[in-house]
């Protein structure tokens, strides 16, 4: 059914994006889970787990028991999951998507074969070919002779087939783990100086950095945790502005930090994670080494960010807008890459742009002398007007006046001043602002 | 005020740029007082007729209003913006003569001729060949935002033509306008061009911006969040009066000033255009000698015993005539046009306002006699109007190219041309794009398009957008609303017109630009017909009539097995078998009468001779029914009413039809004889109507015409009736003549009907696509008039439908591979070729004739070869089978292939394979799904008991038809239909409102309601509608159903097999609008 049907129906339908990586990350840690039943655990498509539990039912008190516990493990962390067990990948795969159950030992026939074809993995193709010569069960499959079905649809029919009967091989392969960025240190006696607390990093990041680029991965945050001997903890964390796996300039962001802990009566273990990787591929090392202008600025960026915030240090992104304001976005400079501002076409846009200031004291139009900042100043020379409408589409508080029409205003006084004015909202004389300052 | 000329317009005749029509940029200049208007679209002149109508109209309007003749009208200067593809500097070319004009159009007509449809392609060589008398306006690219070098473009076409060029500067509003100017007047110096103002145009009045926002997006296909610089900063390129533009131009008064120079230098007016038909004088002897002799040769052929001397009377008032206005080669190429058909046995005949014509008859392009209808010349050509005849040509609609390709070879490419159609936005295109710019979802698109009831012209309701999902006070869903009411009417793209020619003596190209169509070998002109009407073209129509093609395949199969040859001359006429059998409302298949309305309306009507059948052809349109005419004239023909008595002058006009104006001439004989319209007049008003819709005005006709009935003592009422019909019958009328021509191949189809069935049911399943019922209804009424029909084999079919003996001498119909959907009908004649002594397996049909497996499965589905004793799924496994495209040699039945092991496919219950046929062929022999669906359904009775019932009733059935005909205010009319029959239900428009969704989407539909009975039609008044579509899956399961033991399936699946989707797929129904 699709979204517009529904909202017919339901007016006040809540909707919610699927969010796809969010999923396979929970299947991610339910399979991890699920490593207390069996060894082996797989994905299982997009939306299921395959587990190898030769030998382990009896631990359980047998297959029975052992899907009761799981279900009902499942269902009181409230979720809603239907399993199957079976002597094959395939028969359990099917079985598990079509109301799940138990398939008794060498009955793998009888067990799947009402279920409908489509359970066998197939493409949809082969499925309706079949389904128009009235196969549409797994059972009225199974007595068929396996070479015209060959013939006519394909090996891979006939491969899933005998899978899922077990006539053919399907090991569960199990994905191998994610590598851990993480090292910690248990010191033998608790430190307290800010020098020692440095060495001790300083190995740590040795080891963390060796592993980061092991795997071509650098850390786009470092987290210190420091646990002292009452069993307190503190904990230091840094950005970086771009991947990085270099401990010597790690290390030096971390200084400010550490200074600030309180070490109290010493603090006896340590421990360094990365919660946040990017890859990083290895670097031709050059024999002048040579920092490049853009990790110079990665690195001023990171110094920065770590002293005020990295969501206060912005970068200016080119948008595309005929409203002043709107020709350029703000965005986090760690989190962006640097975009080249396009050429400047059109009419001169100033230097400085604020959000607009009314002057006081226009006469004319554009005003031959008016007041701002409390300043008071007199045109020398005005170009204009330039007549700039809001964007009709989209409501913008700071335009519901309507157009502008803008105007260059050189004062004898020096500034060079962006004014404009709303003529169509004026009573008597219009209303002049200031919104920009030209070199 | 000052006086300034607009020189460069753009309206929306280009297309996704101009923001404005052409009516509304003249209508606002004339507001503003402008001296003169210029449209200048982009390579093209498609926009500049309609302008020019509608200047015509505001003259025509102020003559009314009591000639105030100052300010005078703006003055129109037809030109085009020459685009070229090696130069940045675009050109205004305004002609200054007609030969200017000429050359324009030559150069257009290159340009568009050497590039794909829609487009032209222009250099600089080009313009400098042809350029010569017209205006040139160059405009630059802005010199302050770019220095490409123009200055040689400018200077070379200043060389080429002095005196003709200047260079356009135009205001851009962005503060830089006196730089720019500045700098534009030097470059005017520096090349020798003097500078003139322009506005560059893009919409009359600054609140379209939105919408030339929202075409821009569409040309650039973005949404409107993500157009950027791309957007108009400012209102500003509107329509500007003198005064501004002064304000503008006020260091550059010269600039301003030429403006109005330049419109006096173009004295060329699209009235000018003196178009010349073709002579079509043939071994010396001249046109009007040809013509006569051709008539008189005509006489003795159709009247072989000596025509009537009324006739021979009457010949001589239309040829003298025609003498007078010289209109001689123009029947001379319509006869020579059918004389082709004729010559390639393609069946044709004239209709429209030419049957009014005895010399039409003779010739052979009408085959209504003159004695059966009343016959006026005047409304065909006459002498105060000046203006051409209209002779339209119904050809066969298969054959209809050939003939198209000879009057192109004929003419040749430069004299004839077809006429273009202007695609507009409707209201589904128009949701659809203004929903895309404006950021909806695909799916909100999709559900509020799909509402729209076919063709309509209004933007949704509040209702439809809270139906679809959306909040209908949403500040966005409120912009696009508004939009898309604006967009609607807009120009999308000019199509071909169903078969208008324009042929001329001397070059078409010189009179209009000529580009390619979409279609291969066609040539079109940029004008639509109302275009070519306002400037009195002369237009040969060659339209296709699929009834023709129908009749000429049943006229051959009878002289193949009943040896009978007929034409459209010798059909037996006034047969009473034929009309007893309208009489009953038998006319399944019968041209015209078919439609639901003229099904109910023959029962009542009860034709008995030929002129009733023009009467009822000619009532059940638009034009009558708004007009209220329809109860009037059945109660005084049944003589329940007494025909009143108008007086002598009504009388004689509305007399043969009880007093009831039915007939386009009748609605224009009452203008002229109880409104006091002088004749011109009232034929003037009937042309103009199509301008009077755009512009919105045609109050005041509507005032003078009912003044005038009214002072004439006729009633307020019947006055009013009569004005509505005029309005309706300026689209959708039919003059008596062209009723007759239609009435003809009515009692043609009909009497094939009645004596032939099973001949007139496979020559219309041999000609479909055409007419009202789907082969299925076809098949099914043949069934019911006891005609055998067999079904597809591959042992027996040919591609089209054929008739067998049967053993009692009657003949059965064989279903051809036509009906297998996806089948080629290359592939169907390689089977037929290579068949021999018949096909004994699956697996010979791909030896012998070379067919595809594919196309073995497409048959295998359609049941082709149960002849063979081969199952649907028996022959689709053998069909699988083979893969390869054609047979490898060794692996033969005799060579290393071997047998395969027999395998027993499950059967097919009867509910599956009535479904498979519908999947293939739409159509089923076995049973209705109706038959098997009835156990399902208790409640509802058959359709054939409908009759006997009193009081409500329910029924279920398939939709086969739904109408709402947009002259019965939001009713709609849907025809039912289960194993027993038709049933008709009318559902009112409050029910309609209660029940949308069943009523439109609804395939098999339950309706409880009121049996009323009108005469002997029956018909069900719906207070309730169920969408039961569902059920139709029912028939055959889909194969992953769950099933009791496997209820709790929890991947399902949205896919196509959705039973709404399949039964959508399935049992399509034919809707109307």
């Amino acid at each position: 059914m699709a979204l517009a049907d529904a909202r017919a129906i339901c007016q006040d339908l809540a909707t919610r994006p699927a969010d796809l990586a969010r999923e396979a990350a929970a299947l991610t840690a339910l399979c991890r889970w699920t490593g207390r039943y069996a060894p082996m655990v797989a994905r299982d498509s997009a939306d299921g787990l395959m587990a190898d539990i030769s030998g382990v039912p009896h631990l359980f008190g047998g297959e029975a028991a052992l899907r009761e516990d799981l279900q009902s493990r499942l269902e009181r962390a409230g979720l809603t999951v239907s399993s199957a067990i079976a002597g094959t990948r395939g028969a359990a795969h099917a079985l598990a998507r079509h109301g799940g159950g138990i398939v008794p030992d060498g009955r793998l026939a009888e067990g799947i074969g009402h279920l409908p074809i489509s359970a066998l993995r197939l493409d949809h193709d082969t499925v309706s070919g079949l389904a128009r010569m009235g196969l549409s069960r797994i059972a009225d499959l199974i007595p068929l002779p396996r070479a015209p079905l060959a013939r006519r649809f394909g090996q891979s029919l006939v491969m899933r087939l005998d899978r899922a009967l077990g006539q053919y091989a399907e090991p569960v392969a199990a994905a191998a783990n994610a590598p851990h960025f993480g090292v910690r240190m248990t010191l033998p006696e608790p430190i307290g100086l800010q020098s020692d607390v440095m060495a001790a990093l300083e190995r740590l990041l040795a080891r963390l950095c060796d592993k980061l680029a092991q795997h071509q991965m650098g850390a786009r945050r470092v987290r210190l945790e420091l646990h002292r001997v009452d069993q307190g903890a503190a904990q230091v964390e840094i950005g970086l502005a771009r991947p990085m796996n270099d401990a010597a300039r790690i290390v030096a962001l971390f200084v400010k930090g550490v200074d600030k802990i309180e070490a109290g009566f010493g603090i006896d273990a340590l421990r360094l994670t990365a919660p946040v990787i990017e890859p990083l591929a290895p670097e031709q090392i050059s024999a002048h080494h040579r920092v490049q202008p853009e990790h110079a600025l990665a690195d001023l960026l990171s110094s920065l960010g770590n002293r005020i915030g990295f969501d206060r240090v912005l970068r200016l992104l080119p948008a595309e807008s005929l409203i002043p304001e709107r020709s350029h976005k703000i965005a986090p400079a760690a989190y962006s890459a640097a975009e080249p501002m396009p050429a400047q076409t059109g009419p001169q846009r100033p230097i400085t742009l604020f959000s607009p200031e009314a002057v006081t004291g226009p006469s004319g139009n554009p005003p031959a002398r008016f007041r701002w900042r409390r300043m008071h100043f007199t045109t020398l020379r005005a170009t204009g007007p330039e007549r700039i409408t809001p964007e009709w589409w989209f409501d913008d508080p700071a335009w519901r006046d309507g157009l502008r029409d803008y105007w260059r205003v050189e004062t004898e006084q020096g500034p060079r001043l962006w004014l404009f004015s709303t003529p169509q909202t004026a009573q008597g004389s219009p209303n002049w602002y200031v919104q920009g300052e030209f070199a | 005020m000052t006086p300034y000329a607009e020189l460069c317009v753009t309206s929306n005749f280009t297309f996704l740029q101009g923001a404005s029509h052409p009516e509304e940029l003249v209508t606002r200049a004339d507001e503003l007082g402008l001296a003169a208007i210029a449209i200048t679209d982009r390579n093209s002149v498609a926009g500049v007729v309609r302008a020019f109508s509608a200047l015509k109209e505001l003259a025509r309007l102020r003559a009314e209003g009591g000639g105030d003749v100052s300010p005078p009208l703006p003055k129109l200067i037809a030109g085009a913006r020459l685009v070229l593809t090696d130069s940045v500097v675009e050109w205004l070319a305004l002609p200054r003569d007609i030969t200017a004009w000429s050359r324009l159009m030559r150069l257009l007509s290159l340009g568009k001729r050497r590039a794909p449809k829609g487009e032209c392609h222009l250099t600089r060589v080009d313009l400098q060949d042809w350029g010569n008398g017209i205006i040139l306006i160059a405009l630059p690219p802005d010199p302050l935002e770019t220095d490409a070098a123009c200055r040689a473009d400018l200077l070379g076409m200043a060389r080429k033509f002095p005196g003709q060029c200047f260079l356009g500067a135009a205001p851009r509003y962005d503060g830089r306008d006196q730089t720019r100017l500045d700098q534009l007047a030097m470059t005017a110096q520096a090349t020798n061009l003097p500078m003139v103002a322009v506005g560059d145009v893009l919409m009359h009045r600054a609140a379209r911006r939105p919408l030339a926002d929202v075409l821009t997006c569409l040309r650039l296909s973005c949404t409107i969040d993500n157009i950027g610089a791309n957007r108009l900063a400012n209102g500003e390129r509107r329509l500007k009066s003198g005064d501004e533009m002064a304000r503008l131009f006020h260091r550059h008064p010269a600039a301003l000033r030429r403006t109005l120079e330049i419109p006096d230098a173009c004295a060329f007016c699209l009235d000018d255009l003196r178009y010349q038909y073709p002579d079509e004088a043939l071994n010396g002897e001249t046109a009007q000698a040809r013509l006569e002799r051709l008539t008189h040769e005509g006489l003795r052929w159709r009247y072989p015993a000596g025509p009537p001397p009324k006739i021979i009377h009457r010949v001589e008032k239309e040829l003298t005539l025609i003498r007078e206005v010289e209109f001689a080669p123009y029947f001379l190429t319509v006869h020579d046009i059918v004389q082709f058909a004729r010559s390639q046995g393609i069946l044709c005949q004239g209709r429209g306002s030419a049957a009014n014509s005895v010399v039409c008859y003779l010739l052979g392009v009408t085959e209504v006699p003159p004695e059966t209808i009343t016959l006026i010349f005047e409304r065909f050509i006459s002498k105060e109007r000046g203006e051409p005849p209209d002779i339209d040509v119904d050809f066969e609609h298969e054959r209809r190219e050939e003939v198209i390709q000879w009057i192109y070879e004929r003419y040749g490419r430069d004299r004839a041309g077809l006429t273009a159609t202007v695609i507009h936005f409707r209201s589904r295109a128009a949701i659809r794009e203004i929903g895309k710019v404006m950021g909806l979802s695909q799916d909100v698109v999709a559900r509020l398009s799909g509402q729209i009831w076919g063709w309509s012209s209004a933007a949704p309701d509040a209702d439809r957008m809270r139906d679809a999902g959306l909040h209908p006070d949403d500040p966005r869903v409120i912009l696009a609303t508004k939009l898309i009411g604006e967009i609607i009417g807009f120009p999308r793209h000019l199509s071909q017109h169903v078969g208008g020619f324009v042929i001329t003596h001397g070059r078409l190209d010189e009179l209009c630009p000529i580009e390619n169509a979409a279609m291969d070998n066609r040539t079109i002109i940029e004008w639509d017909k109302d275009d070519i009407n306002a400037l009195g073209l002369l237009k040969v129509d060659i339209l296709a009539l699929g009834m023709l093609t129908c009749i000429r395949k049943a006229f051959a199969l009878l002289a193949d097995h009943r040896g009978q040859n007929l034409t459209l001359a010798n059909t037996p006429a006034e047969d009473s078998r034929v009309y007893d059998m309208l009489c009953r409302a038998d006319a399944i298949g019968v041209f015209q009468v078919e439609s639901r309305a003229q099904l109910n309306f023959l029962p009542r009507m009860r034709p008995r001779a030929f002129y009733d059948l023009v009467c009822e052809v000619a009532i059940v349109r638009p034009g009558p029914i708004q007009g209220g005419m329809v109860h009037p004239f059945i109660n005084r023909r049944m003589g329940r009413e007494p025909v009143e008595d108008l007086g002598p002058a009504m009388m004689e006009v509305l007399g043969r039809t009880y007093g009831v104006p039915l007939f386009q001439e009748q609605a224009m004989q009452i203008a002229v004889v109880a409104a006091g319209f002088t004749p011109a007049e009232a034929d003037r008003l009937r042309r103009s109507l199509a301008t009077f819709k755009r512009m919105g005005t045609i109050g005041s006709f509507r005032d003078r015409f009912v003044g005038g009935m009214l002072s004439r003592g006729y009633g307020a009422d019947f006055a009013a009736r009569c004005f509505a019909q005029i309005e309706g019958f300026g689209s959708y009328g039919f003059p008596e003549s062209h009723a007759a021509s239609f009435a003809r191949l009515v009692y043609i189809s009909a009497w094939l009907k009645c004596h032939h069935q099973a001949v007139f049911t496979c020559a219309l399943l041999n000609s479909q696509p055409m007419g009202f019922y789907a082969p299925a209804q076809l098949v099914r009424d043949a069934r019911d008039r006891g005609v055998e029909v067999r079904a597809i084999s591959v042992n027996h079919s040919d591609w089209d439908c054929t008739l067998e003996p049967r053993a009692d001498g009657s003949l059965a119909l064989r279903l051809g591979f036509r009906q297998i959907k996806g089948l080629r009908e290359e592939d169907a004649g390689w089977i037929v070729a290579a068949r021999g002594n018949g096909y004994p397996d699956v697996e010979s049909l791909w030896r012998r004739a070379g067919v595809k497996p594919d196309t073995l499965e497409r048959l295998a589905e359609a049941d082709a070869f149960a002849t063979l004793n081969l199952t649907r799924r028996d022959a689709l496994w053998a069909a699988k089978a083979l893969k390869a495209p054609v047979p490898m040699p060794l692996f033969g039945a005799d060579g290393e292939g071997g047998d395969e092991p027999q395998i027993a496919l499950p059967q097919m219950t009867l509910g599956q394979e009535v479904v498979e046929d519908y999947v293939s062929l739409r159509l089923s022999l076995r049973a209705h799904p109706m038959e098997l669906l009835r156990p399902h359904l208790p409640e509802s009775i058959p359709h054939n008991r409908l009759g006997q019932m009193q009081g409500r009733a329910t029924i279920t059935g398939l939709v086969i038809t739904r109408q709402r005909p947009g002259s019965a205010s939001g009713v709609i009319f849907l025809t039912l239909e289960d194993e027993s029959g038709t049933a008709n239900v009318i559902v009112w428009k409050k029910t309609y409102a209660a029940f949308r969704k069943a009523v439109i989407a609804g395939r098999l539909i339950r309706v409880t309601g009121q049996i009323k009975r009108d005469g002997p039609t029956t018909h069900l008044i719906a207070e309730r509608v169920e969408d039961t579509s569902h059920l139709l899956a029912t028939l055959s399961p889909p194969a992953d159903a769950p099933d009791d033991r496997s209820r709790a399936s929890i991947n399902f699946k949205a896919n196509a097999n959705h039973p709404r989707e399949q039964a959508k797929k399935l049992f399509p129904s034919r809707d109307f609008h």
